[in-house]
This record gives C-alpha cells, structure tokens and sequence, in this order.
C-alpha cells in the first residue's frame, strides 16, 4: 500500500497543502485525468491542463508548485515549454513524463534545469521522489527571493546617506575613512551606521556583509583615493 | 508420272530428252500396240476393219495427259510405228493407216489439251462437275469431231460414201466407248488420288475382286445364256440384272469403282456380242454392236457421275469428318472440351476429351443434370445463370466454377457458351466450350499469395519504423491505469474512502485498458496475413483508425494534420487491411516528404469525397518538396525508391492493392508545391469478387 507524501518541512516556511500545487500538462486526456486523480489522492493541489499554450496562458508564477509536462505534445513539446517558462523568469521546477526514453532530449532537459526526466508508465516512488525534490527546490528558491525581498525592502528604506554608509561599511572601511569620504566626522557616520544596521535588520558587519552577497552586492575594493596622512 | 522438268536449264533441256523419257516413249508404243491388238481379239470385224472399242487412243491420251507438252511429239512418234505394225497386221492400207492415226492423234490430242485446259485439276475426275466436264468434252465432243475424219478410213478401204455417216457413228462410239470405259480407270489409277489412301485394306480388295468376279458371272448369264432362252418381253430386266452390282460398285468404290464395273461390263458384254450370240442379234453384227454401245454409253454415263457425286460425297463427309477430328484434336491439346446441348431434349453431347476433363466415363449418360451436380454448389448457381442468359442474350458467355473430380480433386474450369438459333430466331441449342484452366488459376492463386505476402512483409517493415510511435501510443493508456490504480490505492488508505470517487477510477481503468487493447488490435490487423476478405469498408473511420496508429507519429514529427471528410460516404467494398495499408503508407510518404521543411509547410491534408462518376476518392497530399521528374515517370515502379533505406516497394503495392480493388492510384505535384496522392474506389462490389 503506497502511503502519502511525507509533509516535509522548508525552513521555517509553512508548506500546508494549499500552497504547493502540481500543475499537470499532458495532451492525453486519460493520462492527464490520471496523473491529476493521482497527485490528489497524493496529497497535492493539482491543476491539470490539456494543452501547453492553455497551460501558459493560466499560468501564475507566483504560486507555488512544480510542473509535471508531457515532452511530446502538438503545437508545443516540452522543451519549447520549458523555453517558455524560463522566459516568464517564473522559475518554475518543472519534471518531464516521455513515452519514449529519448537520451538527447532528456539531457537538454535537465541541463535546463529540469528536476527529472521521467519515463511513462510513471513509477509511483520515482514520481513522489521527484515532487518531493521540486518542492523542495521550489521552497528554496521562494525563501531566498524572500529574503532578498526583504532585504531590498530593507535597502529601499534607507536613506541616500545610510546607503553610502551601507556600501562603504560592506566594503569594509572604518568609520573614520567613511566620515573622511563623505566629508564628515566619525560621530555622525556612527548614527547612520546604527540607523542602517537597525533598519536593516542585522547586528554585526558579518551578517551586514552575508546580506549583501545574498543580494549581490560585493564588497568594493578600496577606494584607491589619497590615504589620510598616518 | 508426269516429269517436271522445270529444273532444267530451257534451252537444255529442249535439246536433250530427260533421263526416262524415251523408255516411257517406248512404253507407251507397247502398250499403244498392245491396246489395239485387245481391241482387235476382243472384237473386230475384221472384214470391215472395224474395232467397236478402241483402247489406244485412251493410252496415248493418258500418255499425253501426264507428260508436259512439249514432250508430246515424242510419244506420237512412240506411237506411229505401233499404230503401223498394228493395223498392217490386220491388212490395212497406207492411206487408211495414215488417216486412221491422224484421226487418232486428233483425239488423243484434242482430249489431252481439254484436260490441261484449266477446267480439270488434279485428281482429274473426283467432283460431279468434273465427271460431267469430261463426258461432255472427252467422251463426247474430242470423238464427235475427231470421227469427221475417222469415218473416211472405210470409205478409204471401199466403203461406200453415202454410209459416211454410219461409219463416223462407228468411229465416234467405240472412241467414246473407250473414252468413257477405260479412261476413267486410267485416269483414276495413274491420277495422285487425295481422296483415299492408295493401300486398301484386304477386305476391300477382296470385295472388289468378288465384285468384278460377280459381275463378270452376271454378264455372262445375262449376255449369254439368256439370249434365245427367254422372250424377248423379259428382255429389259434382263439388261437390268448387272445394275445391282455395278451400282453397288459405285457406291461403294464411288468413282474408281464404277469405272471399273463399267470397263468390266463393256468389255464382258461386247466380247459376248462378237464372238458368240447374245441377245443383241437383231441385226448385222455391226448394228447389233451399235446397239450394243449405245446401251453401254447410255448406262456408264450415269454411273460415272453417280460415282463422282459418291466420291464427292465421301469427300465432304470425309473433310468434315478431319476437321473435326482436327477441331477436336486442336481443342484437347489446348485443354478444351467440346459440348453442345440440346435445348429441347436437354441431352448434351461432348467430346471425349470433355467427358474425361469432367471426370465422367465414357460410356456414363451426360445430361445437363449431370453436369451441374458435377459443378461445385457454390458456384453452381451462377453457372446456370451465365448460361440461362447465353440462351436468352444470343451473345457469348462465359462463366468460371469449380468441378469436383470422381477422385476427389478440385478443377477449375471456364465455360463459353451461345446459343445456336432456328430461323425464327429461337434458341435450339447451346454450344460451348469447357476449359480447364486450373493451371492459370493456381498460378494466379500463387501471384496473389506473393503479393500478399509481400504487401505483409512492407506492413511489417512499416510497422517497424513506427515501432517508437505504437509503443508510446501503447504506453499513454498503460500510464493513465497504473497512475489511476495508484491513486486507488491511495484513495483506499484513507480512513473514510469514497467509494464513489474509487468506482470512478476503476471505471477509467477499464476505459483505458480498452483502449490499449484497441491498439494492439489495430497493430494485429496490420501485422496479421491477411486472408484477402472483402467486407464493407467506411473511408472515414478507415482515415480515422489510420490516423489514430499514427497518433504519436504525427505529434513527434511535429506534423500538423488536416482532415476534409466528406459526410455520408457510401461504403466500398474491399480489405480493410490492405486499404489501411494504402493509407498508412501515403500518410507515412506525407510525413517523410515534409522530413526538411520549415515548420509552417509541415502540414498533411487528408479528404475524401465522393466523386460524379461514384467513385470515392481519397487524397492525401503534403507540402514538401513534390516529385522530381524521374520520381513522376517511375514512382510506382518496384524497388523504385527516393528515400536512403526505403525499399521502394511501398507505392508499387499500393498501386497493386488499388488496382485489385478496381481504382486506381495517382501521384501529382500539388500547385503550393509538394506531392498529391489521390485514389478513388468504387464502392460496389467488384465483379471479381468470387474469389
């Protein structure tokens, strides 16, 4: 007796069953009508479409999920789908169902960045094994675009000065070299600096310097300006 | 007889006789002298010089009549001396000898010349007309103007003047006497005779020699022994009694034998009348032999040409007789029997052959009866129809069926009939041929055995290219049942189950465990030998099952498909897998042809419609990259191929299969470019669809 997918937990991140959803594409109404009954009776929210353009059309990347595409299918085959997607920038996991185990095709699959290419009639453990990866990568990928979310929120919110402050202290120069930059005293730098952490969220120039990788904001080399007299 | 001497170089042979001329010369002097030496023994009156049957004339006749013209001086010197020796010897003088010979030659001459006139050919008498002819011209008018000159060799030798006409009739009847008597017997024996056979079997001869015998013994008692006996009002039946025997002659040896029993009767009778009384004894001898010739004539005449229209009639009945032996011969070694059926009494004759090609004795009675319960009981039915409508129609008909022989073996046969009609129109019998056309049918059976097999072995191959396409076609509903027994089980390992929700799933198993099965019976239908059944076919869903093994083909090629179906298509009749194999292959064609297009081309159009003349038509066309000139003139020859692996078989069994199917197949290029396949079926039964 098959038992239901495992709820698996994403750091922190509340993964009910009314946030992940299985979107199906399969132009074979019956294997459609299965696979859909299937992921349902898995515990999945599934939204099942006949047709890839139907299935772009309605698509909206902000829900969570994973798609599972038929490759051979009219109009558009699953590679131009996957195309299609990655160009929405919606990030969508995406597993593969093929009738015929084509090397090539399941390559370029995953090298797209497909979480597996899987062959019809679909192995119920290979199936969950796959869901359970998407949606896991699928709870990664969402977590850290909330966390740069919040941080960017964050960076939104500071000020013109608080931001040079941010982009000097990343690079990390001292207080008395960003007060000499800006052409001020070291106590004033102090109060943006704490302003900044504080609206920022972080407490110690470790977490500061993390929170701009996250958002790919390197550290700048050392402004290779006149050294103040030592 | 006759020496050709057209070989020769002319002038050669103008100077020098030809080997064997002049001891045939010689011979012919002999028997010149012998001829008048019988005629003097049989009878002459020797104080008046006169032979009332004169046989040289006959002899140098016939001498002259089988040697080519320019020959002819030689045999009248042959003769001359012998006409000398023998006339002398009975005390003629020069004169009369002279005159006598000229008169002879005349006749021999003028006689020779009727015959090679052109009237006659060889056999020289054997026809009615030709007897007639040679009465009229040789007995009669060469002696009547010859004796103008004859009658003066007794006046020569004293006779008186005013008798002149008695010795012309003298003279005129012993030569047609002779020419009427022994001339036919020559001409019969020396003639090449193509009316019968030279050998002639013993008892023939024997009855002959009996017949001559016989008669000889009737002549004597009639001639001889009557004469004085009985009176003279018995006289008439008594010159009847040989007739029995002479025309027993002419009837059964026709022309040879009457001239025989003429020439025995002549003989007989005027040996009679000279030499000892008979009953021609009214008068002087000579009159009593005039009398006696006149008889003779008057009966020979008749019996020469009762025999030649015997002959004749035998001829006939003889050519007829060859060419239907020939007829028939002609027709058993071309394996056909021979029959004829009476339309009033139903009694059918049939030659030999006939009878054993249907297996039945030669001495079983052969009925009409008989014959159909020999046919086969399938085809039996349509044989009596196909000659019920000989007999009605008056044209040819011909039907095929099957007999079963006595020993069990199965034939095929063909039969022609017509009816042969009355003058009212009315058919009284029905003639026709049996043929045994076993052999064309077996080899006919065997063709088509080889091209079915054939067209099996390019539905396998084509099979085996779409091998990826069925398997994926197989595995959608293999996926949709495990996918939804999976959630069955899943639906199943909830505390409350919906047993609604999980008959659903079990319903849909089921659908798509059918539909699986479909496909394997779609892909058992092509893969199976097909056995050549006709049924009711329906195009449409012949298209749309075709379309549907091609499903995943058509999707992995990228393939955009159009269908133009025609509504309310009449069926046609024919073998679904064959049509099917038709279609798979042109669609398949379609499909490779648009292998290097751009994706906006890559469509394939498939209608059908039914045409003016009934026809349904079905065309599938594409727009790749359409046929090269060659690829036109020889799309539809075997092994004929544009594709790397293909076989180049695929069209020209489909052409076959249309073919046999009475349609035909078409390629065209279309005018947006690419290849138009059309073909139309009639959509009746063809009428070869008795196999």
């Amino acid at each position: 007796m098959l038992q239901p997918a495992d709820r698996v937990s994403c750091g922190g991140y509340d993964m009910s069953d009314g946030d992940f959803t299985v979107f199906i594409v399969d132009d074979d109404p019956g294997v459609l009508k299965a696979l859909s009954r299937l992921l349902t009776a898995m515990g999945y929210q599934t939204r099942a479409f006949s047709s890839p353009r139907a299935f772009l059309a309605d698509h909206d990347p902000s829900i969570p999920g994973c798609a599972v595409l038929d490759f051979a299918m009219p109009d558009l085959d699953g590679l131009q789908l996957q195309e299609a997607l990655s160009v929405e920038g919606a990030g969508r996991q995406i597993i593969f169902v093929t009738g015929k185990g084509d090397i090539f095709t399941s390559v370029r699959a995953m090298k797209d960045g497909a979480i597996d290419v899987l062959t019809k009639p679909i192995s119920y453990d290979s199936l969950l094994t796959a869901i359970d990866q998407a949606r896991e990568r699928d709870c990664q990928v969402r977590q850290v675009r909330r966390e740069k979310a919040n941080i960017e929120a964050g960076l939104a919110r500071l000020t013109a000065r608080e931001r040079e402050v941010f982009t000097q202290v990343v690079a990390g120069r001292l207080n008395k070299q960003i007060a000499a930059d800006l052409g001020t005293v070291e106590k004033t730098i102090k109060v943006h600096r704490a302003r900044m952490m504080h609206k920022l969220g972080v407490r110690t120039v470790q977490d500061l310097v993390r929170l701009a990788e996250r958002v790919d904001i390197r550290p700048q080399p050392p402004d290779p300006g006149p050294r103040p007299p030592g | 007889m006759m020496t050709d001497d057209v070989g020769l170089h002319p002038l050669w042979s103008q100077f020098v006789p030809p080997k064997g001329l002049l001891p045939r010369a010689l011979l012919v002097g002999v028997a010149y002298f012998i001829g008048a030496e019988a005629a003097f023994l049989i009878g002459t009156l020797s104080d008046r010089i006169f032979a009332p049957f004169w046989p040289p004339n006959v002899i140098l006749f016939c001498a002259l009549l089988l040697a080519p013209r320019r020959h002819w001086w030689v045999y009248i010197a042959a003769a001359f001396p012998a006409h000398v020796v023998a006339e002398a010897g009975v005390g003629m003088q020069a004169p009369q000898y002279l005159v006598a010979f000229a008169t002879n030659c005349l006749i021999a001459l003028l006689s020779a010349s009727f015959m090679r006139s052109g009237l006659f050919e060889e056999p020289w008498l054997g026809s009615l007309r030709k007897a007639a002819l040679y009465i009229l011209l040789v007995v009669v008018v060469s002696p009547a103007f010859s004796s103008l000159g004859g009658a003066f060799v007794p006046i020569l030798g004293g006779g008186a003047m005013d008798r002149y006409l008695e010795y012309w009739a003298q003279w005129f009847l012993a030569n047609a006497l002779g020419f009427l008597t022994l001339g036919p017997t020559f001409l019969m024996w020396f003639s090449k005779d193509v009316l019968g056979p030279r050998t002639i079997s013993i008892q023939r001869l024997v009855e002959g020699i009996v017949l001559a015998a016989g008669l000889v013994v009737v002549c004597t008692l009639a001639f001889r022994v009557s004469a004085g006996a009985v009176t003279t009002s018995y006289l008439p039946a008594v010159l009847y009694s040989p007739l029995p025997l002479i025309l027993w002659a002419a009837v059964r040896f026709g022309q040879r034998g009457a001239s025989g029993a003429i020439l025995v009767v002549t003989v007989t009778s005027l040996w009679l009348t000279l030499n000892t009384s008979s009953f021609f004894i009214a008068g002087s001898p000579e009159t009593n032999v005039l009398a006696l010739q006149t008889f003779l004539i008057s009966f020979s005449a008749p019996v020469l040409l009762l025999g030649a229209s015997m002959d004749e009639a035998r001829h006939a009945e003889r050519a007829i007789r060859e060419s239907e032996e020939r007829m028939v011969f002609a027709a058993a070694s071309a394996n056909i029997g021979l029959w004829y059926l009476d339309a009033e009494t139903e009694r059918l004759w049939a030659t030999e052959y006939c009878r054993s090609m249907l297996g039945f004795a030669a001495d079983a009675p052969l009925t009409r009866a008989a014959i159909l319960e020999a046919i086969h009981p399938e085809d039996r039915q349509a044989t009596i129809d196909s000659i019920r409508s000989a007999a009605r129609s008056g044209e040819d008909v011909a039907s095929e069926f099957r007999i079963a022989l006595p020993g069990g073996e199965v034939r095929w046969f063909r039969a022609r009939a017509r009816a042969d009609r009355d003058d009212h129109g009315k058919p009284f019998r029905i003639s026709g041929i049996f043929a045994d056309i076993t052999g064309a049918k077996m080899a006919e059976h065997e063709a088509d055995l080889q091209r079915r097999e054939l067209a099996h072995l390019t539905r396998v191959a084509v099979m085996g290219e779409l091998s990826g396409a069925i398997a994926h076609e197989l595995n959608q509903p293999l996926t949709a049942i495990l996918s939804n027994a999976q959630a069955a089980q899943l639906m199943l390992a909830k505390d409350a189950p919906n047993l609604g929700d999980i008959g659903q799933v079990i319903d849909d198993i089921v659908l798509e465990d059918k539909r699986a099965g479909e496909v394997i019976e779609r892909l058992r239908g092509l893969l199976r030998k097909d056995e050549g059944k006709r049924a009711s076919v329906r195009i449409n869903e012949l298209v749309l099952s075709t379309l549907q093994l091609l499903h995943s083909e058509i999707i992995s090629r990228r393939i955009k498909l159009v269908t133009n179906l025609a509504r309310d298509l009449p069926p046609i009749w024919g073998d679904r897998v064959q049509l099917q194999q038709v279609l798979l292959n042109l669609v398949m064609n379609a499909m490779e042809a648009l292998a290097s297009v751009s994706s906006d081309r890559k469509i394939v159009t498939i209608s059908t419609r039914q045409l003016i003349n009934g026809q349904i038509e079905t065309i599938v066309s594409d727009l790749g990259q359409g046929l090269g000139p060659e690829g036109q003139r020889r799309a539809f020859e075997p092994f004929f191929t544009t594709k790397p692996h293909g076989l180049g078989l695929g069209l020209s069994i489909c052409s076959s299969i249309v073919g046999t199917h009475g349609g035909t197949l078409q390629l065209s290029n279309n005018r947006k470019g690419g290849v138009r396949a059309c073909f139309s079926l009639p959509t009746e039964c063809p009428a070869e669809a008795t196999t």
